[in-house]
């Protein structure tokens, strides 16, 4: 009895964990999402890239991942900030129909790209540090590259936060998450304060591939199960939230690792659409949300 | 459509049947029976997705219950086959208004959220159910025809696909048609014209859902052997939508065109280059989505109609 | 005349803001009633209300004798209750025959009745040469007069007209007034206008109702009402002096 709760413990424990990084590509899709209302299917993918970059540069250059992460992140802001300038800004007027496929489109290309480039077969990255547990208890331990996983992504998400509801950039951001005519109206250049948004949000994400790596499987579609994720996480904190979604991440990775335990490994993604769909119907404006679906 | 176009349609239709009385290589009958049988799945998708607008990404779902339908009710409950075929049409009717209920009453991209939720629930549900389905390690379908096999797999997509065109047709210049658009144009609008926006959309998706079950049921036969991957995947989604969108979406021929050209290519690429052909899709989609918003046939109507009222 | 329209008591709040306070007044058979009031008075909400986009949150709202009670829009349609919207909505991607279509089809199913339907509706408001044409890209004026033509091919019994002027030149103005005069002519037996542009309401309706923030202030004749001190302070202001003056 007393083992079944201290398992129920671990389990919560790797959901927050776990919940951590999911905080971050939920924020990184509560930006481009619940903020600038673009559809991005390609979120899973830029993740993935940022994965593969943080590992080409330990495999390469024995750069440790958590110092590499940083250079996915600033690689992703780049080439959000492109991608938004070249391809999204074009179709920003049009609906989310055209978003949709697009950002799939990019999806499938980034994919399928990496695929033709590394080829389909799985990697892991493998040092030291990775197999050091921290004990709790006789019946609880937390795996280190998670906790440091958490660690960063609790300063960051901070950070984001914190940029998002104080800096210059974030006022203006917000501003035109309200409304965009207005903000325009105001002096703000939209086009470019969104381009910069979607570079952050993709940056997020990249932070989140980096640190997941040491853990992880490496893969083209390594990323694909993260995109329905984040809109689940999204949607679940509240639509235009930041902080909404970082607590939702958390929410969800406890929701999932608890489901494991008890249901098994198969059925945590069946929750987690059991329980989008649950928020779409009972409360479409989610946890912390203020606008309504 | 006038009586004239009526019958030209017809005629290719005819002919298409005729087809195979000259080709009778089973490898060029099956490249054909895929080509057609897409080409009905597009027009089936593009009922919901082009006409009444409502961009769904999860019909794999209904293609999954129709093949995993004739598993079920006729290998393992042991129905007569053409008994199960008809069941499996029917579930899929079923969950085409239990989805649609709910999906229904969400709006924009939220709409198309929960299409994909839902088939991807179908999805593991159906990896887990290795009882029925045999898990990712897969399960044999029944086989249709006995005789003959490919040419009558090759048949019977066309048959699907002139039935789904008919259906098409006639709902296009029906009142119901006109409802649909309607809906896609401005829901508010409809409504305030009497139009019970959330039957027509519930109807018309379970239209949609029982001609891709067919195609479901069809393909699982043939391919022989299926894994839920394959048959419920996010690829059959994607790739029905496309379709109908590169060819495209609110017109009759569009996705007729539309799976011609991809169904080909993706033959043409796979022999020549075979990890590249799901490439060519998401560069076709980026290049279609930002030039060609209208699809191939959609394009062509509006150049030409413009060309009619400036002379 | 038996009242056509009952609004009793209807109330409707968001969040802090009350958009429609405590607000009654009756619609009778075969009178021309205009609501008027600033933008933010309560009329787009108060239409909401009674073609059931939005349901009250207290209050009755009558349609021939029965409560609408939050029905659906499209069962407000059925019975008899047209619409037109503020910000014009046109099918855009089909014509404007089509457009006006679609209103037809709720009394027919048939095609080609449709379409002679929505001819005669056409021709009734001068749109005849504009017909096939595609309903996106057609000037301010068209578009309102289509709003009018699809909402009268549903044949309602009231129709409701939202700000149907608002925007439009006074010479358009007016002359779309002289064709809502001639609405009779289709059995629609009542017309609920908003309206702020007071040459058309002085020309076409016999009876006003004044809102306020979400509150009815007045009612009456429209030559009575205009000279009541607090409408004409509050509404009616220098635009109205210039014009009657």
């Amino acid at each position: 009895m007393e083992v079944k709760l201290w398992q129920a413990v671990q389990a919560i424990l790797n959901g927050i964990l776990t919940g951590a990084l999911y905080s971050l590509i939920g924020m990184g899709m509560a930006l481009i999402f619940g903020v600038m209302r673009i559809v991005n299917f390609a979120h899973g993918a830029f993740m993935m890239l940022g994965m593969y970059a943080t590992w080409m540069l330990f495999e390469r250059l024995h750069v440790n991942p958590y110092f590499g992460f940083l250079a996915a992140a600033a690689m992703l802001f780049v080439l959000g900030y492109a991608t938004y300038q070249g391809l999204l800004r074009r179709i920003a007027d049009r609906s989310d129909f055209m978003q949709i496929l697009l950002t799939l489109g990019i999806s499938l290309i980034l994919t399928n790209g990496v695929q033709l480039i590394f080829g389909a077969d799985y990697h892991q990255i493998n040092f030291g540090l990775l197999d050091i547990n921290v004990r709790l208890n006789s019946h609880v331990s937390l795996n280190l590259p998670w906790l440091l996983a958490f660690g960063i992504t609790l300063v960051l998400g901070v950070g984001m936060f914190l940029v998002v509801m104080k800096s210059r950039l974030g006022r203006a951001l917000r501003a035109i998450a309200q409304n965009r005519y207005a903000a325009s109206l105001m002096g703000i250049d939209v086009m470019r304060i969104q381009a910069l948004s979607f570079g952050m949000g993709l940056a997020a994400v990249g932070v989140a591939g980096g640190l997941l790596l040491p853990v992880f499987y490496l893969y083209p579609g390594a990323g694909d199960q993260f995109t329905l994720k984040a809109f689940v996480i999204v949607v679940l904190g509240g639509m235009g939230s930041i902080g909404g979604a970082a607590i939702a991440g958390v929410v969800l990775g406890i929701i999932e690792n608890l489901t494991s335990l008890y249901w098994g490994n198969e059925w945590a993604l069946v929750v987690d659409f059991i329980v989008f769909l649950l928020v779409l119907s009972l409360r479409p404006s989610g946890l912390f949300g203020s606008q309504r679906v | 459509m006038t009586r004239k176009r009526a019958l030209i349609a017809a005629a290719c239709f005819v002919l298409c049947l005729l087809v195979p009385l000259v080709v009778d290589q089973d490898y060029q009958l099956n490249v054909l029976f895929r080509i057609t049988l897409f080409a009905g799945l597009g027009l089936a998708w593009n009922l919901v997705g082009g006409y009444a607008g409502q961009l769904s990404l999860g019909h794999a779902a209904f293609f999954g219950i129709g093949a995993y339908g004739l598993v079920l009710f006729n290998e393992k409950l042991g129905l007569p086959i053409w008994l199960a075929f008809v069941l499996g049409v029917v579930a899929a009717v079923g969950a085409a208004l239990l989805i649609g209920r709910v999906a229904f009453r969400l709006r924009g991209p939220y709409f198309a959220l929960s299409t994909i939720a839902f088939a991807e629930v179908l999805r593991i549900s159906a990896k887990n159910l290795t009882s029925i389905t045999g898990g990712d390690v897969g399960v044999q379908a029944p086989a249709l025809f006995d005789t003959h096999p490919s040419q009558w797999f090759y048949v019977s997509a066309v048959l699907l696909t002139a039935l789904a065109f008919t259906v098409t047709a006639l709902i296009v210049r029906s009142r119901f048609g006109y409802w649909l658009q309607a809906i896609r144009e401005d829901e508010d609008t409809a409504m305030a014209c009497g139009i019970d926006a959330a039957s027509t959309k519930l109807r018309v998706l379970a239209i949609s859902a029982a001609l891709t079950a067919i195609g479901g049921g069809l393909y699982a036969s043939q391919f022989f052997f299926i894994v839920p991957d394959q048959v419920v995947g996010l690829e059959i989604s994607n790739e029905i939508a496309i379709i109908a969108m590169l060819g495209g979406a609110g017109t009759l021929t569009g996705p007729l065109v539309g799976a011609v050209l991809l169904e080909t290519a993706t033959e043409l690429f796979k022999s020549w280059f075979q990890e590249a052909h799901l490439l060519i899709y998401g560069v076709l989609i980026v290049l279609v989505v930002l030039f060609l918003p209208e699809g191939i046939v959609g394009t062509v109507a509006r150049v030409w109609r413009r060309r009619k009222a400036g002379s | 005349m038996t009242a056509l329209l009952d609004i009793e008591h209807v109330s409707k709040r968001f969040g802090g803001l009350r958009a429609v306070n405590d607000v009654s007044f009756s619609v009778k058979e075969g009178e021309v009633l205009f609501i008027v009031g600033p933008n933010g008075a309560g009329k787009t909400t108060l239409f909401n209300l009674i073609t059931g986009f939005l349901p009250p949150d207290q209050g009755v709202i009558r349609f021939a004798g029965k409560s609408l009670a939050g029905s659906a829009p499209h069962i407000a349609a059925r019975l008899g209750i047209g619409r037109t919207f503020q910000i014009v909505k046109p099918l855009r991607n089909l014509t404007v025959l089509e457009n006006v279509m679609l209103g037809a089809f709720l009394r027919t199913r048939s095609t080609t009745e449709a379409a002679a339907q929505a001819r005669k509706v056409l021709a009734f408001l001068q749109m005849e040469a504009v017909s096939d044409l595609p309903a996106h890209g057609l000037p301010l004026a068209t578009l309102k007069r289509l709003e009018i033509a699809r909402s009268l091919a549903t044949r309602p019994k009231l129709i409701l007209l939202d700000e149907v002027v608002a925007g439009l030149p006074t010479a358009e103005a007016m002359a779309l007034a002289e064709l809502l005069l001639r609405l009779p002519e289709w059995g629609v037996s009542a017309v609920a206008g908003v309206e702020h542009v007071m040459q058309v309401v002085m020309r076409v309706a016999q009876r006003v109702v004044v809102l306020d923030r979400g509150t009815l202030i007045a009612e009456g004749i429209p030559a009575d009402v205009v000279r009541r001190p607090e409408v004409i302070e509050a509404y009616l202001g220098a635009k109205y002096k210039q014009v009657t003056g």
